[in-house]
C-alpha cells in the first residue's frame, strides 16, 4: 500500500531520518517506536504529506503523489496528531461537522462517529468542558471521518492516565480492517495491538518485524522462573548450574534462569529429570521495552 | 468537494472565532464611542471646539480612522496562522484534502469579514447620528465607510505578512505596533521634514509618488477627492498634486495584493521546509 524508498529528512545539519526503506502493507497495524528524537514524528509527517522528504520518495499504491494526488490520498487518510487544540467555543458535534465539511464527507457521519468514540452524550457540550481523554477521543473521531483506509496516529496515549489508555484501546479495537500506522514511545502498552513493529533509533530503522521476529533477531534472553519443591532440599539452583545452560540466580526463594532463545527448548528438555524438585515453571519472553533498550 | 467549499468553511469558522475576540470589540467599541463623541460634541480632534459643520466632523472621523483602523487590523492579524500551527490545527487541516492556498484564502476571508463587521458596527451608528444631527450626506458617509474598509483590508493583509515573518505572536504584536507607528506617524514626519529642508525643491510628481508608498496617505488622498466636505483639514494630502482616483484605488489594491502574495509565498515556502514556526 505504502512504500518509502530511501526517504531521508534533514533539518540543516541535523539528520532526522536517514534513507529509510519501508513497506507498509494494506490492512496491517504497524507500530513505530523509538525514543524522543528518534525520527518517529518526522516519519509520520512525511506519511501524511505535511513534510517533504529531503531525498527519496514515498509511493501510495505504487504512485508518487503530486499535489492533486495528495488530495486523493488525504481523502483516504485519517490523521490523529499528537497535540491539537480545537476551538474551545465549539461543541464536539460542531467541531466534527466543520471538519466533515473540510473533508467533503456527509454530515450524517458525525452522529455515529460520536457514538463510536463514546461521546454521543457530550456531543452538545463545548470543548472547553471536555476532559483530556474526551478530547483525545474526539481527535480520534475526526481521524475516522470519511472511513479512511489508512490511519496515521501520532502518540495517541501520551499524557493519558491508565483509564484513558484503556478507553483509547477499547475504541481502537473497533476499527479493525484498516491500515494503521501508530507511533509511541510507550512500547509495552501498544505493541500487543500491532502486527509489526518498527523501532527507530537516530533516524534509522534499528529493528523491523513482528514481535517474535525481533526477539529472534536480537536473541534477548528468556527468563525462566522455577519454584523449588520441598523435595529439592534447596539444591535446585546448584543442579541447574550443573547443566551449564544460561545464567542462574536465586531470588525470593525462586530460581531464575536466563537462557538465550536458541537454548530455551534444550533447557526445558533438561528439566525432565528434575521434575520432582520443581513445583512450577514460569517462562517470560523479553518485553519490547527490553528490545527498545537493546536497539539504542 | 469543490475547492471553494473548503475556503468557505474555513472562512466561516475563522469569522466566528474572530468575532469572539475581546480585542476586536474593545477597539471597535472605542471607535464607536469616539466617533459618537465627535458627532455629538463637535470637532475637538481637529482643533475646533463647539458646534460645527459636517465637513469638520467628517474630517475628524477620517483622522480617527487613520489612527485606529490600521492598529485594529494589524493587531488582529498578529498571530494569524502561526497560532494555528502551534495549536496543531494547521497540521490537522493540511492533512485533510485542503491545500495551503485554500487554507490561506479561507483564513484571510474570515479575518477580513470579521474586521469589516467590526468596522461597520462602529461606523454605521455614527453615520446615522450624523445624518440626523448635522445633516451629513449619507452618500458621502458611505464612501467614507468604503474607504475605511479598504484601509482595514490593506493593513490586515500587512498583518498576515508581519505574522508569518515574525513566527511568534508576541513578536508579531511588537512588529505590528512598529509598522503602525511608521505608517501613521513617522512616514509623514519624514516627508514634512523633507519639504522643510528643501523648500520648493521637491518635485510635485516625486512628492505624489512618495505618498503612494504609505497606504494611510493613499487613504487620505482618496478621502480628499471622495469625501469633499472633509477635504480641508487633511494634512499632507492637501498639498499633494492631484491624482486620479483610479491610480489611488489601484495603489491600495497593489498594497493589499502584494502583501497577500508575499505572505502566501512565504507561508507556502516555510511549510515546505518545515520552518513556519
Amino acid at each position: 500500500m505504502i512504500r518509502l524508498e530511501g526517504v531521508a529528512k534533514r533539518f540543516g545539519e541535523v539528520e532526522a531520518l536517514a534513507a529509510l526503506d519501508l513497506e507498509i502493507r494494506a490492512g496491517e497495524w504497524l507500530g513505530v517506536f523509538g525514543r524522543n528524537g528518534s525520527g518517529k514524528t518526522s516519519l509520520l509527517r512525511i506519511l501524511v504529506g505535511l513534510s517533504q522528504p529531503s531525498s527519496g520518495r514515498i509511493l501510495f499504491d505504487g504512485e508518487a503523489p503530486d499535489a492533486d494526488a495528495w488530495r486523493r490520498v488525504h481523502r483516504a487518510l485519517g490523521f490523529m496528531p499528537e497535540r491539537v487544540s480545537f476551538f474551545e467555543h465549539l461543541t464536539g458535534e460542531k467541531t466534527l461537522r466543520y471538519l466533515a465539511r473540510l473533508k467533503g464527507v456527509s454530515q450524517d457521519e458525525v452522529g455515529p462517529l460520536l457514538s463510536e468514540v463514546d461521546l454521543a452524550g457530550a456531543a452538545h457540550r463545548k470543548l472547553g468542558g471536555y476532559s483530556k481523554g474526551m478530547l483525545q477521543r474526539l481527535n480520534f473521531a475526526q481521524a475516522l471521518l470519511g472511513n479512511p483506509r489508512l490511519l496515521v496516529v501520532d502518540e495517541p496515549i501520551e499524557g493519558l492516565d491508565a483509564h484513558g489508555v484503556r478507553e483509547f484501546f477499547e475504541i481502537l479495537k473497533r476499527v479493525e480492517g484498516r491500515t494503521v500506522v501508530m507511533s509511541s514511545h510507550r512500547v509495552g502498552m501498544m505493541s500487543r495491538y500491532m502486527n509489526r513493529v518498527c523501532v527507530l533509533n537516530a533516524g534509522r530503522i534499528a529493528a523491523l518485524g513482528t514481535e517474535s521476529d525481533l526477539h529472534r533477531t536480537l536473541d534477548l534472553p528468556v527468563r525462566i522462573t522455577l519454584q523449588p519443591s520441598v523435595a529439592s532440599n534447596g539444591h535446585l539452583a546448584a543442579e541447574l548450574e550443573r547443566l551449564a545452560i544460561g545464567s542462574v540466580a536465586s531470588r525470593n526463594g525462586a530460581v531464575v534462569v536466563s537462557v538465550s532463545q536458541r537454548d530455551k527448548i534444550r533447557f526445558l528438555a533438561c528439566l525432565q529429570p528434575l521434575e520432582g524438585s520443581i513445583d512450577s515453571v514460569r517462562i517470560e519472553e523479553p518485553s519490547l521495552e527490553e528490545v527498545l533498550r537493546e536497539t539504542h | 468537494m469543490r475547492r471553494t467549499d473548503a475556503i468557505r468553511a474555513i472562512a466561516f469558522e475563522e469569522l466566528s472565532d474572530r468575532l469572539r475576540s475581546r480585542w476586536i470589540w474593545t477597539v471597535s467599541g472605542l471607535v464607536l464611542v469616539t466617533s459618537l463623541a465627535i458627532a455629538f460634541l463637535g470637532t475637538a480632534p481637529v482643533g475646533v471646539v463647539g458646534a460645527s459643520g459636517s465637513g469638520a466632523v467628517m474630517a475628524s472621523l477620517l483622522n480617527l480612522a487613520v489612527y485606529l483602523v490600521p492598529l485594529l487590523a494589524l493587531v488582529m492579524g498578529a498571530g494569524v496562522i502561526i497560532d494555528e500551527k502551534r495549536r496543531g490545527v494547521l497540521d490537522l487541516i493540511l492533512a485533510y484534502p485542503v491545500s495551503s492556498s485554500e487554507y490561506f484564502a479561507g483564513t484571510f476571508a474570515g479575518y477580513a469579514a470579521a474586521l469589516s463587521i467590526a468596522l461597520v458596527s462602529s461606523f454605521v451608528p455614527t453615520g446615522i447620528v450624523l445624518s440626523v444631527t448635522t445633516g451629513v450626506d449619507i452618500g458621502e458617509f458611505s464612501r467614507l465607510l468604503l474607504l475605511v474598509l479598504a484601509l482595514g483590508t490593506v493593513f490586515l493583509a500587512l498583518s498576515f505578512l508581519v505574522s508569518i515573518l515574525s513566527r511568534d505572536h508576541a513578536r508579531g504584536i511588537a512588529v505590528s505596533v512598529l509598522v503602525w507607528i511608521l505608517a501613521v506617524f513617522v512616514f509623514d514626519l519624514v516627508l514634512v521634514g523633507a519639504l522643510m529642508v528643501y523648500p520648493g525643491e521637491v518635485p510635485p510628481a516625486l512628492f505624489g509618488s512618495a505618498l503612494l508608498l504609505n497606504p494611510t496617505d493613499i487613504f487620505r488622498l482618496l478621502a480628499f477627492s471622495w469625501v469633499g466636505s472633509a477635504a480641508s483639514p487633511l494634512g499632507l494630502a492637501t498639498v499633494a498634486p492631484p491624482m486620479p482616483s483610479a491610480i489611488l484605488v489601484a495603489a491600495l489594491g497593489v498594497w493589499a495584493g502584494a502583501a497577500l502574495l508575499v505572505s502566501h509565498h512565504l507561508f507556502h515556502k516555510r511549510l515546505a521546509t518545515d520552518r513556519l514556526v
